[in-house]
């Protein structure tokens, strides 16, 4: 079959590879119809991920026919058109049952290396390095899915291959992101990032009570697909000061909830001296990740207010305003998504015309144009939010 | 691993980024790379020591604070510490970063351990009956030890076990079980004569809030000269550390998950060697 391929820093390539075939016996092949772009693959294409190999099938976000079935899948049949969602639970370990499907005991073939670096493992992802169990990825013509029972989901009826895919990853972040800040009726809600996960986050946040969701990014775009699908109020950070804008907009408090849709590679939410700052330093590999949207929630957020992150980070940040956090008396939550948990919700919500995921997709391209999407989706380029491949 | 590779692992990036000069090569002064060594190496020491509270602990702490002073003064350490090494005779065990207690403290002769003690516990959403009576079936090891290639139960208390190693070794011994308390507690022990002694034990205790049962396993090797984490590892591929973890961690996903998540066997693209593609741009 073909296959998206990592083969370095920013160098992917389509290759022929073997079809993948059952092992486990909760697994199922999955055929895939379409693969999305996630913002966080740009991070293990950029090297801040260090257990990438070159061969690595990426991918994550995939709606698909199952084709096989190993002898102990109950709930699937072949011929069910699914979606899987990206972070891997067994079904079983207490995480798992207490609906934590990102701390899986069970589901990371390779733990030793989150096991050393975070002091436990956790869960595998699909195409997300070997830190995260080494799983093949989604951008190919098929997929193996382990524990299916617990991973793979049917799309319901009247919900189009468009609309479902979104529901693998960037709908259930957005919406977990959403509900980590425990909004309240009332609450004003500040989104920093308009990509897939941050659209998602907005509506979830204004399906959950919010009175008002500002959106903060730099690109256009996003900025009117924030205001115009998801009814945020747009803020464009290169040309009003976040903090001002923030507090003039809440009446001085600052927003209820901050939620962070961006992550390790915060590009030029600063230009100045603190963006370049810790540039450097990740360049240098003295300093990971980039923290300026943390810096920026922290400062505006309200008294006693909550953060929720889930743009991905990966390592070490460095000076966190840990006197401005601690005096403020903010509450952090922050995760990998528990999709499992959200899929039927999120479905619901779709059929009920309550959330629109299908206006993420902007670009629809074949598998042998994935190295040319990426470059696209990383430049930002044609007013890109996703693109999605169909092999 | 001897100490010098140990501590290059730890300042690899910084290392690399400060000029790359390799911590065999050292002047009067030592390097920077040394240097970063000594202090971060010390600074994990004097952690671990402070960690284990009891005199052993003390000792390593203090090794650590001197490491991480020599390290600040840029005293070259690398090349005394392997000097005494070669003067003991012995490196020290494999494993890296989780062996540096044990590792080190094989530094000081008097700490020389005999047997070696290796213990691992994890927490399993399970009964501790179901896992009981997993575990005393001893025909089931092979499951979840790498290493194992069967367990043959010869009678109520004795078993032959066969086991094999890198490039196709082969080694079996016979156990027989010491103690057993139904639910709690199984240990057993090599018989006279095998060649690699060892007791184990695995004990099975309730976690709190209805949060499964903590299984504790302890390995005990009894080989002469102190060496028993490197002939075992030898033996066997991976560290007594590795194996012990690693069987849990196998009997963890069996009993809850009931299979053992792999990758082998699923497709990749071309590892390294450039192959050609379908279409790249």
């Amino acid at each position: 079959m073909k296959a998206l391929c990592y083969n370095g820093v920013n160098d992917l390539r389509v290759e022929r590879v073997p079809d993948p075939k059952l092992i486990g016996p909760h697994d199922v092949i999955v055929r895939v119809i379409l693969s999305s772009v996630c913002g966080s693959d740009l991070h293990l294409l950029d090297g801040y991920v260090p257990t990438m190999m070159p061969g690595d099938i990426i991918g994550h976000e995939f709606l698909g026919e199952i084709v096989e079935k190993g002898p102990e899948v109950r709930n699937l049949n072949r011929g069910d058109r699914v979606i899987t969602v990206s972070i891997i639970g067994c079904g079983k370990c207490q995480y798992c049952q207490n609906e934590e499907y990102s701390f899986c005991d069970n589901s990371n073939p390779h733990p030793q290396f989150t096991e050393k670096t975070y002091g436990h493992a956790c869960a595998g992802i699909f195409g997300y390095s070997h830190a995260f169990g080494g799983y093949a990825g989604s951008h190919a013509e098929y997929i193996r899915v382990p524990f299916a029972d617990t991973n793979c989901f049917r799309v319901p009826e009247g919900v189009t291959d468009e609309q479902a895919v979104f529901v693998s990853d960037a709908a259930p972040t957005g919406y977990m992101g959403a509900e980590m800040g425990n909004i309240k009726p009332g609450d004003v809600v500040a989104v920093w990032g308009c990509g897939g996960v941050g659209q998602m986050a907005i509506r979830a946040a204004y399906l959950m009570g919010a009175e008002q969701v500002i959106a903060i990014d730099r690109y256009p775009d996003r900025l009117k697909a924030a205001q115009l699908k998801a009814g945020a109020e747009p803020l464009d950070y290169t040309r009003v000061d976040i903090y001002d804008a923030l507090q003039a907009m809440t009446g001085g408090r600052g927003p209820d909830v901050c939620i962070d849709a961006v992550g390790m590679e915060a590009d030029g939410f600063d230009t100045g001296a603190e963006y370049w700052y810790d540039r450097t330093k990740q360049a240098l590999r003295l300093e990971s990740d980039r923290p300026k949207v943390l810096r920026q929630m922290i400062e505006c957020c309200r008294k006693g207010g909550t953060l929720s992150i889930v743009g991905v980070y990966g390592g070490l940040i460095d000076k966190f305003p840990m006197g401005a956090a601690m005096n403020k008396g903010l509450t952090f939550r922050m995760g990998q998504q528990h999709g499992q948990r959200y899929v039927k919700r999120l479905f619901d919500h779709i059929q009920r015309g309550e959330l629109d995921t299908s206006y993420l997709l902007t670009h629809k391209w074949s598998l042998d144009d994935a190295p040319e999407g990426y470059r696209m989706f990383k430049e930002k380029n044609d007013n890109c939010m996703r693109v999605v491949f169909a092999p | 691993m001897s100490l010098d590779s140990f501590a290059g692992r730890v300042v690899d990036a910084p290392g690399r980024l400060l000029g790359g000069r390799s911590d065999d090569e050292h002047g009067e002064m030592a390097g920077t790379v040394e240097r970063w060594a000594a202090m971060l190496g010390g600074t994990a020491l004097g952690v671990a020591g402070l960690r284990r509270g009891d005199w052993a602990g003390m000792a390593l702490a203090a090794v650590g604070g001197g490491l991480f002073l020599a390290g600040a003064a840029g005293m070259p350490v690398a090349a005394p510490v392997r000097e005494r090494l070669r003067d003991l005779g012995e490196g020290l065990g494999e494993g890296g970063l989780d062996r540096i207690g044990g590792g080190v403290a094989g530094l000081i002769p008097s700490a020389r351990r005999e047997p070696t003690t290796t213990q691992s516990v994890v927490t399993i959403a399970a009964q501790p009956e179901r896992l009981f009576r997993f575990w005393r079936n001893f025909g089931n090891l092979p499951k979840i030890m790498d290493h194992l290639e069967a367990v043959e139960i010869e009678s109520e208390k004795r078993s032959h076990w066969k086991a094999k190693g890198p490039g196709g070794v082969r080694l079996d011994w016979f156990s027989e079980i010491e103690q057993e308390r139904e639910n709690e507690l199984i240990s057993w022990h090599t018989v006279e004569g095998s060649q690699l002694p060892h007791k184990g034990q695995v004990m099975f205790k309730p976690a709190p809030g209805n949060r499964g049962t903590e299984v504790r396993l302890t390995m005990a090797y009894h080989l002469p000269g102190g060496q028993s984490g490197r002939a075992v590892a030898k033996m066997f591929g991976a560290t007594p550390e590795q194996q012990v973890r690693e069987a849990l961690r196998r009997m963890k996903q069996l009993m809850e998950a009931g299979e053992i998540a792999t990758i082998d066997g699923q497709p990749s693209g071309s590892r390294g060697a450039y192959r050609p593609v379908i279409g790249e741009k």
